[in-house]
């Protein structure tokens, strides 16, 4: 029985009470899968004294030895052959070091699902042409980096008329290009098509910043829509309240908040969370969230803050079954958000060790190195 | 905020003040030069008020936060003395460092005048690991004459801030000598203005720091590089005491191995890996029952620190790792002999280096190496201290002591005010 295919197929999206056990039989055969194809994670499984035995619930699912998203970053494992990967993407290596990542065929079929199920739940998609503005990277056969292929791909879900890059690749490495992406917005501002503006929301906050000043306040065509994800990252000390954004962007494009749409992921963990219209990323049915103790890495109850665990049996390409970032998080109740899904859902509170981190070694170095990074 | 003349200005006002910089620089430049009494006399008033505790409140928060420890603070009120500031001073440019020097070369008939005169004008990229050292980075700068610009540290915006202005309200005069921005490292633009009036950057942190700097400089603009060292202890068995131990865990703890100076591991003299497992049971021990002297970190630290843990752990057998687990403290043993960063706040590594090997497997480190502690026995601390510091250390201290504070010292075996001067002849 493939639970995988059944698990990616399921019809509702936030159904998490109809998946308890099939997301556990999914489990278990991913680790199994990967046990028997990738050696260095065996040992893992061995050395963490994981028996299948003890996974009966969905309760039990902690058992499965997490691997950070730090271990990704030094070691590169594998359960097929990198040459049978079909997509290779790397994370976008904030602090120097990157995590490489490859997706097995199956995988990404599945996913593929996925990002149909997300979107046309999301209401994303639309079959009226758009003129797409990407606050990020130009795809570019040197940038392997998912955020790059994540928001070309989010390109898709309606039609591209043209599409308008912020960071270009140059010789010098990637520039960004203020000025070229303001005409290109009043261009697009005149034209009676939808503009959807896509990427980080550092970048669009700086640039919606600069229209601002510059005295402009454009009214979008209406269901113009803002995708935003990729986070804060290294511009995290000029980070904004999300209120505060969304107000700026309706002040600058006329776009209303709730076509404002917000999207989480993690190149090791690639499932979509796409936002609720209270802005809260419930967690799908491809996947479930444990927040773990600070100290003893046991699951907390739903509320407290701990480190954040990312559960998935996509792919079998890698053992990404349970990873863990190095972001702090807090999973709540479903029902809390009030907008109608029951799903939990989890909020990032920030990354590990960033704001009180002053060292010797990393100080100086990393604040300096924070602006080629 | 920023600090221009002695006034406190908004932030925003950087791009009215950036144009004027240069003009406002050669306007100081044409006036006699800063005499160092005049910055003394100012530090030492300031480090009166502080031990008076006229800023208790701040100081007291700053302790609160566990961000300095009361026995700091008292290290630094004796450093701005006027007695340490002159000893300093003494030490590092000699006793004449205030005379023309004249005398006729060899083979020549005329003589010469020689004096030592600052470098002129300084921009000073501090790190952020210890408080206040962007102001003590300053006073060297302005003890050597020069006008200051200095850019923070994003994590400290007010304690420096305050102490300079303070500094200026003492002595009126300093105020065309210090420049404060808080500018952030990515906006290299205004960086770039700021290195351009400079004859010397001064940066503090790593490899990374420091290359970004090269970037910012201009070829004809000298770089002044503190800071990216490692230091570690070094034990014999001869050295071993309980007391000396707890001394080394207190010196852990209390710098939470943040500092250039902070202990980040132990090299035994042995080459049995049973000596280091039993060491690590024995220190392990000492270490936590010590930490519960000292406040918990908080939890964005907590959770890194388990990360990394957590992390080492899953790889530990492959790479021949042991790790020993207490209750706030863990110790990592180790098969190899590298010197690598901690994981810090109580957590080192201890690895086998026969005396023997210590040159050949530490050398490699040179220009990184920074203080030993040496744990050994009377007999052992002459020839193991040269052995160490021909391998590229630059002080060697009781384990207790590696992070002390002595007046005159050198900097990573540099006296600072001779890097900030330069000798003229005429």
């Amino acid at each position: 029985m493939d639970y995988r295919k059944r698990l990616f197929t399921h019809r509702k999206l936030y159904d998490h009470t109809g998946t308890e056990t099939l997301f556990v039989k999914a489990a278990k055969c991913n680790v199994a899968f990967h046990r028997k194809h990738c050696s260095e994670y065996a040992v893992i499984l061995a050395d963490r004294r994981f028996r299948f035995k003890q996974m009966k619930t969905i309760d039990d699912l902690y058992k499965i030895p997490v691997l950070p998203t730090l271990y990704f970053k030094s070691h590169r494992i594998h359960s097929i052959p990198e040459k049978k990967m079909l997509i290779k993407a790397t994370s976008s290596g904030t602090k120097g070091k990157k995590s490489h990542i490859g997706f097995d065929a199956k995988g990404l079929f599945y996913g593929a699902f996925m990002v149909l199920r997300t979107a046309s739940f999301h209401k994303l998609f639309s079959l009226k042409p758009v003129n797409y503005i990407l606050l990020g990277y130009k795809p570019d056969k040197n940038n392997h980096t998912v955020i790059s292929k994540t928001a070309f791909g989010a390109t898709f879900f309606a039609p591209a008329i043209r599409r308008t890059y912020a960071l270009k690749p140059s010789p010098e490495g990637y520039q960004l290009d203020l000025l070229g992406l303001k005409k290109a917005l009043l261009r697009y501002s005149r034209q009676p098509v939808p503009v959807r503006l896509i990427g980080f929301p550092s970048y669009l906050y700086f640039f919606l910043t600069e229209l601002k000043k510059a005295g402009l306040q454009l009214h979008l065509p209406k269901s113009s829509m803002v995708l935003l994800g990729g986070g804060w990252k290294q511009f995290y000390t000029e980070k904004v309240e999300k209120d505060v954004l969304y107000a700026l962007i309706e002040e600058v494009l006329g776009i209303k908040e709730y076509n404002v749409k917000e999207f989480f992921g993690a190149v090791e963990h690639p499932i979509i969370y796409c936002d609720c219209k209270n802005h809260h990323f419930h967690v799908p049915v491809y996947s479930r969230v444990i927040i773990r103790d600070v100290n003893t890495l046991l699951p907390v109850e739903n509320g407290k803050v701990g480190l954040v665990n990312f559960l998935t049996p996509m792919v079998e390409s890698m053992p990404l079954t349970s990873v863990m970032t190095d972001d702090l998080g807090i999973l709540h109740d479903g029902k809390e958000c009030g907008c109608g899904l029951t799903a939990p859902y989890f909020e990032i509170l920030g990354r590990v060790g960033v704001t009180d981190i002053k060292t010797c070694a990393a100080g100086a170095a990393e604040l300096l190195g924070g602006a080629q990074s | 905020m920023i600090l221009i003349n002695g006034v406190m200005l908004d932030s925003q006002k950087i791009n009215t003040v950036l144009p004027t910089l240069e003009k406002q620089i050669c306007r100081t430049l044409q006036k006699p030069l800063l005499s160092p009494l005049l910055v003394i006399e100012a530090c030492d008033k300031l480090a009166q008020l502080v031990e008076r505790g006229t800023y208790s409140d701040l100081i007291d928060q700053l302790c609160l936060e566990s961000q300095v420890s009361p026995e700091q603070v008292t290290q630094v009120i004796r450093m701005f003395r006027k007695e340490s500031l002159l000893y300093k001073l003494k030490t590092e440019l000699g006793s004449n460092y205030d005379k023309v020097q004249s005398g006729t070369p060899l083979y020549e008939k005329h003589p010469i005048h020689k004096r030592i005169m600052p470098l002129g004008v300084l921009f000073h990229i501090a790190a952020g690991n210890v408080d206040g050292l962007p102001v003590y980075s300053v006073i060297e700068g302005l003890l050597a004459g020069n006008i200051n610009i200095l850019k923070l540290p994003a994590v400290d915006q007010s304690f420096s801030l305050l102490l300079l202005t303070e500094l200026i309200r003492l002595e009126p005069i300093l105020a065309e000598y210090i420049y404060v921005f808080d500018t952030l490292s990515n906006d290299i633009a205004a960086m770039q203005r700021m290195a351009k009036c400079a004859d010397a950057i001064v940066v503090w942190g790593g490899d990374t720091a420091t290359l970004s700097v090269r970037r910012l400089a201009t070829p004809n603009t000298r770089i002044i590089e503190w800071g990216h060292k490692m230091s570690f202890a070094y034990i014999t068995e001869k050295g071993l005491t309980e007391e000396a131990l707890a001394g080394l865990a207190h010196h852990m703890l209390s710098t939470k191995q943040l500092l250039c100076s902070s202990c980040q591991g132990i090299f035994i003299d042995t080459d049995r890996i049973t000596a280091v497992h039993q060491f690590c049971e024995r220190f392990l021990s000492i270490l936590d029952h010590a930490s519960e002297n000292y406040p918990p970190i908080t939890i964005g630290m907590q959770a890194q620190l388990t990360l990394l843990l957590y992390n080492q752990e899953l790889t530990a057998r492959a790479d021949n790792k042991r790790i020993y687990k207490g209750k706030r403290c863990n110790i990592t043993a180790s098969a190899d002999q590298k010197l690598e960063v901690s994981f810090a706040h109580g957590n080192c590594w201890v690895k086998a280096l026969p005396r023997e090997n210590i040159l050949s497997r530490l050398h490699r480190y040179k220009g990184y190496l920074q203080t030993v502690g040496l744990l050994c026995g009377n007999d052992e601390w002459e020839v193991l201290s040269e052995r160490l510091l021909r391998a590229g250390a630059t002080r060697i201290t009781p384990v207790g002591d590696m992070s002390r504070m002595l007046c005159g010292e050198t900097h990573d075996g540099d006296y600072p005010l001779r890097r900030y001067t330069k000798i003229v002849e005429y």
